[in-house]
């Protein structure tokens, strides 16, 4: 036993400014020791864009009275909206690896394992973070982090059963020509009798516990301020 | 003395970064901790983080350019100081910047400055080992704050170690006293008094008692704690563990304390409310069981952790008590054994104290303090009988327990040592 404990929250349908502000005092707080955990938020943002640090204006091409979020995470343009799994892991990577790049690519071995459960094959694609269909053709989930002093936050959007069409008024990461999918376009599914959202969840908490050799366990009267 | 801010590495295999915004502009005052400026590589950003006070000088990379890990991007000076040029360690120029797409091959990487990607040129005088100065440059530690317990007062890596535990508050050995009795009489730093002598001694702290003094200060000072006693009925517990130690035969034996161990976990499964952390701005109600077993060592107490106790067998639980104590006594616990415990156990019965009160284990809201088990004349279906009974008192943190809560959980715990069986259901 590792000993390295992930405390999830699923946090429902949070309006993408509260959870940013979530995100940055969670992280305040376990950089300073006061959070004893590492957490992985869980959540749905209602429709919005955000602009990661590398953004091109070109890339948002029609934000039809969407709303903007320019942020600290790196990356290009991405959407979220219902139907998206969005995950914002705050690890502290001290107690892990010191190191981002090990870091994407676990959070992209944790979310293709994750896939894989719902018998899904996908993979990685070589200069492109992100999990793809293993034709390495479409994408299932973008990917865009930031980190002080080893603590992370952002993290990763995996449609489940997105609106897909909403990813027409943007070139997602700043990839013209890629073809956003999901879970459900796919085919994906669980085991048993919960609908789809419940068996992806599922399959993401038992992902990143592999990935990251943690206990993801759930959290309760945790709040973020 | 001015520090110099260098590109860092944001991971092993990172030869360049590039800066993709200032989050201070030339001349702006500073703290140690400021964002300075956002450095990416791939889909990652990351904060560059001021490692001393001043004023920001010399910014010498512009938002978008890309430049070799190790090179110097900025200089903090304390106010008034013009820039850092004069006080720079020789060895570390600043080296060609590279603007996005240009050809210039990046400077060769200085060892030194790659892996210690941020040093302020001050820190040069602070003694420590390569290992330890690559842990403090990885961690974020300022090897100035660190006692070093080297020779020469040298910072070495346990010195970071335990200073991160500090930090973390993850050094959690001191509640209260031993659950698990001292198998021989512990030896003690103090020597037996000389008559005649000096008429006292000084004995320096050692840590575990720093640790221990100043865990404690932050208990029973700051808790508002109060206390809950009842008396149980051993005398099925005791029937039912000479039983369950007749049909084990060679294959181990159960302790009494085991059995309190495991009662006291499962009846909190049945009181949540009582099995919590307080942390500063919220309650954490943990949903898994850890007891901590409060165990006498030289000079010091620590609290090992038996995780899941609710849901193990008393035979798991008392072979895991006694190799925790064992490792406790021969010190060989790792943090992850005395951590994360979610309430406590402390007994002193073997000491024949009849009763007494625990110091709650912060952040944990309670801790069950067990007494010694003696016969007592109990009246019993209009008769004096003579029975086995053994007192609990709870500590409890009044901030999430209130005593109606303690009390029922008590209650609970109470039957379950009463009856035995209804551990099982």
């Amino acid at each position: 036993m590792t000993g390295r404990t992930i405390d999830v929250i699923e946090a429902g349908l949070v309006p993408y400014g509260e959870a940013l502000e979530w995100q940055r005092s969670l992280a305040q707080a376990r950089l300073e020791h006061r959070l004893q955990h590492d957490v992985l938020l869980l959540l749905e943002h209602p429709p919005v864009v955000t602009l990661g640090r590398t953004s091109h204006a070109a890339h948002l091409l029609r934000p039809d009275g969407l709303e903007v979020f320019e942020v600290e995470r790196g990356g290009d343009v991405t959407f979220h909206g219902p139907g998206q799994l969005v995950g914002y892991p705050i690890l502290d990577l001290t107690g892990y690896r010191p190191d981002l790049h090990w870091y994407l690519r676990t959070v992209e071995q944790a979310l293709i394992e994750a896939l894989a459960e719902l018998g899904i094959p996908a993979t990685r694609r070589q200069g492109y973070t992100g999990v793809w269909t293993s034709d390495g053709e479409r994408k299932l989930a973008s990917i865009g982090v930031h980190v002080k002093q080893w603590v992370t936050w952002h993290g990763f959007a995996l449609n489940v059963s997105t609106d897909l069409s909403h990813f027409e008024r943007i070139v997602p990461c700043g990839i013209p020509g890629v073809v956003m999918t999901s879970v459900e376009r796919e085919g994906g599914k669980g085991v048993g009798e919960g609908s789809l959202w419940d068996h992806t969840i599922a399959a993401v908490l038992g992902g990143f516990g592999r990935a990251f050799g943690a206990e993801l366990r759930p959290a309760l009267a945790v709040t973020a301020r | 003395m001015a520090t110099q801010v260098f590109m860092e590495a944001l991971s092993p295999t990172m030869e360049e970064g590039r800066v993709v915004k200032w989050h201070k502009r030339e001349g702006d005052a500073v703290k140690a901790g400021d964002t300075l400026a956002e450095v990416e590589t791939d889909k990652a950003v990351m904060d560059l983080v001021a490692r001393a006070d001043g004023v920001l000088r010399q910014v010498a990379v512009a938002e978008g350019q890309t430049v070799p890990v190790g090179s110097v991007v900025a200089v903090i000076a304390v106010p008034g100081e013009s820039g850092g040029g004069q006080t720079a360690p020789a060895s570390a120029p600043v080296p060609a910047v590279k603007g996005e797409g240009g050809q210039a091959r990046p400077a060769p990487a200085r060892s030194p400055a790659r892996a210690a990607a941020v040093v302020a040129a001050d820190a040069t005088r602070v003694k420590a080992s390569p290992l330890a100065k690559r842990i403090a440059t990885e961690t974020g530690v300022d090897l100035k704050l660190v006692t070093g317990s080297g020779p020469g007062g040298r910072v070495v890596k346990r010195d970071l170690e335990e200073a991160g535990r500090r930090e973390k508050g993850e050094v959690r050995g001191a509640a209260a006293p031993p659950a698990v009795p001292p198998q021989a009489p512990l030896p003690s730093p103090i020597s037996p008094a000389l008559r005649g002598g000096a008429p006292y001694e000084d004995v320096p702290l050692t840590q575990i008692r720093k640790t221990i003094a100043k865990r404690l200060a932050t208990s029973l000072g700051p808790i508002p704690h109060f206390f809950l006693t009842s008396e149980v009925d051993m005398e099925r517990a005791a029937e039912a563990r000479d039983a369950l130690n007749r049909q084990l035969g060679d294959r181990g034996k159960v302790s009494f304390n085991d059995v309190i161990i495991k009662a006291t976990a499962l009846a909190l499964t049945k009181h949540r409310a009582c099995n919590a952390w307080f942390q500063d701005d919220h309650i954490r109600y943990w949903n898994d069981v850890h007891i901590g077993m409060a165990v006498a060592v030289d000079d010091g107490l620590i609290t090992p952790v038996i995780r899941d106790a609710d849901r193990k067998a008393l035979l798991d639980i008392g072979r895991e008590a006694r190799e925790l104590a064992e490792k406790a006594r021969s010190r060989r616990l790792q943090p992850n054994d005395y951590t994360g415990s979610t309430f406590s156990v402390s007994n002193l019965g073997m000491f024949d104290i009849d009763q007494f009160t625990a110091v709650i284990n912060p952040p944990e809201a309670g801790i069950i303090a067990v007494g010694a088990i003696t016969s007592k004349p109990v009246v019993a279906d209009g008769q004096i009988v003579p029975r086995r009974r053994m007192r609990i008192t709870m500590s409890c943190d009044h901030r999430v327990i209130d005593g109606a809560t303690g009390a029922a959980y008590l209650k609970t715990l109470k039957e379950m040592l009463e009856n035995p069986l209804a551990m099982l259901l």
